[in-house]
């Protein structure tokens, strides 16, 4: 087997940076989104409203148990079915891939958040809350400034492998042709049967990625936790990867 | 909803046992469980092997296997199938669909188990290990004995976790083209044309119940007394 590297500094190699760009934009929009779909099931599951609880109960249970790639073809190819026509139209006329892969996976990833969060909520004392209430603040400030940067400090690393796991879960998006870096080496592959330097170009950019998304994580919650005596993990049961 | 369209016979074969019976073909939800189940045995083979390198306090052994373990885990599985699938005939190695997925998949799963398994060892109070070696069990005897068992059960839900993410993982083999359920979903999705919503949620729901199933199965085993009487026989 002869290997040709240059075909990296030709075309093939600015496709591969373009993928790497929009598996940038892909992580970045997924992560923003499940952080927030996270953030607001989890903090419900933790008050514990009666009626929504069997609503998140099934969105959490739902999303965790099934595989994201499922997941992505589902909203793929139901969006026309879902979606009001002249709002599916208007998506069509961009590529609704890419907005159906964020869609999929942030809903995947926003239910291991959900979990991520209620454990960290549920493991500051509950005489916290209490007392922050009995000095008068308002439930919604209470939690945003007394229960919330406690809980912040210990779902760090578990929300650090949460955010590694979603740049990983982006090559899922190739299944509906999302041009990210997965697909670019299938179309090296297929187009300069090139594959396995492209595949190896992709591999080391996938390695970099997340090493630095879990050096930066790192660096982080030392910050966060460096006046802390021990640093209490928390390992969620289901994982996402 | 025209789930009916969906939930035929025929449909429902292909989704349990994909062409088993008309072409000697396995596929569907079998397969998906074939390959998650070798996978998963397999992959908590190797990677209690990697815990136990890793918890080593000789740096020839714990080395290699933090970076075996760091390597697999900052990789997307969906590239190691392309490698395992794609690379071996560049050597001029024929390697099955099946076998790429499998190798890729416990390749990809023992890295995590090796995390796992070395958080469990390291869960053993050192005063058991004392205790062995002090009664002249060698360092072997005492893994194999005294520290992995009760490493085990400490890490029954994380390992859990670990299997359910396996079960899902084997979705992605439809992408080199293996008939697993995923594709069979696909391709009654294909056929039927109007009705992914249903074609979906079908294959969502036989996921869900699955690794729902598997989670209870796990659990039965985090009550001590059956976990000894099943592995320790006590």
């Amino acid at each position: 087997m002869k290997l040709d590297w240059s075909i990296l500094w030709g075309d093939a190699g600015l496709l591969i940076l373009q993928g790497l760009l929009v598996t940038l934009q892909l992580s970045a929009w997924v992560l923003a989104l499940a952080f927030v779909l996270g953030l607001a099931f989890g903090t419900l599951r933790w008050i514990g409203l009666s009626v929504a609880e069997p609503v998140c109960w099934f969105y959490v249970e739902f999303a965790r148990n099934t595989p994201p790639v499922v997941q992505i073809l589902f909203w793929y190819f139901s969006a026309s079915y879902l979606l009001p026509g002249w709002l599916f139209l208007q998506l069509r006329d961009f590529g609704y891939e890419f907005g159906a892969a964020v869609a999929a996976l942030a809903i995947y990833h926003g239910a291991f958040i959900a979990e991520v969060v209620r454990a960290g909520l549920n493991s500051v004392p509950k005489g916290q809350f209490d007392g922050a209430r009995a000095l008068g603040l308002g439930f919604g400030q209470s939690l945003r400034r007394i229960i919330m940067p406690q809980a912040l400090r210990i779902t760090i690393p578990p929300l650090v492998n949460e955010s590694v796991a979603i740049i990983k879960n982006t090559s899922l998006a190739m299944a509906i042709g999302v041009t990210e870096l997965t697909y670019q080496y299938k179309h090296i592959d297929i187009f300069d049967f090139r594959g396995v330097e492209a595949l190896a170009a992709v591999t080391v950019i996938y390695m970099m990625l997340c090493t630095l998304a879990a050096g930066l994580g790192h660096l982080l919650s030392l910050r966060l936790s460096r006046h802390m005596t021990a640093r209490r993990g928390l390992r969620p049961m289901l994982t996402s990867e | 909803m025209q789930f009916e369209r969906v939930w035929t016979a025929a449909n429902w074969e292909r989704l349990l046992v994909g062409d088993l019976f008309n072409k000697g073909v396995m596929g569907g939800l079998l397969l998906t469980l074939v390959l998650g189940l070798a996978s998963i045995v397999a992959a908590t083979l190797l990677g209690a092997g990697i815990g136990v390198m890793r918890s080593s306090p000789r740096r020839a052994l714990s080395l290699p296997s933090a970076v075996y373990v760091q390597a697999f885990r900052s990789v997307p599985l969906l590239i190691l199938i392309f490698w395992a699938y794609f690379f071996p005939p560049a050597l001029g190695l024929q390697v099955s669909k099946f076998t790429s997925v499998l190798i890729a998949l416990t390749l990809f799963t023992a890295a995590y188990i090796g995390e796992i398994v070395h958080g469990g060892i390291r869960s053993v109070a050192s005063g058991h290990i004392e205790a062995a070696r002090a009664l002249g069990m060698d360092p072997l005897e005492t893994q194999l004995r005294i520290v992995l068992p009760q490493a085990f059960f400490n890490m029954l839900p994380a390992l859990t976790g670990r299997y359910v993410v396996s079960i899902k993982n084997t979705s992605l083999a439809f992408l080199i083209g293996l008939a697993d359920l995923t594709e069979i979903g696909k391709q009654i999705g294909a056929r039927l044309m109007t009705a992914p919503i249903e074609v979906y949620i079908t294959l969502l729901m036989i996921y869900f119940i699955v690794n729902r199933g598997l989670s209870l199965l796990m659990r039965l085993l985090e009550d001590r007394r059956r976990f000894n009487r099943i592995f320790l026989r006590i």
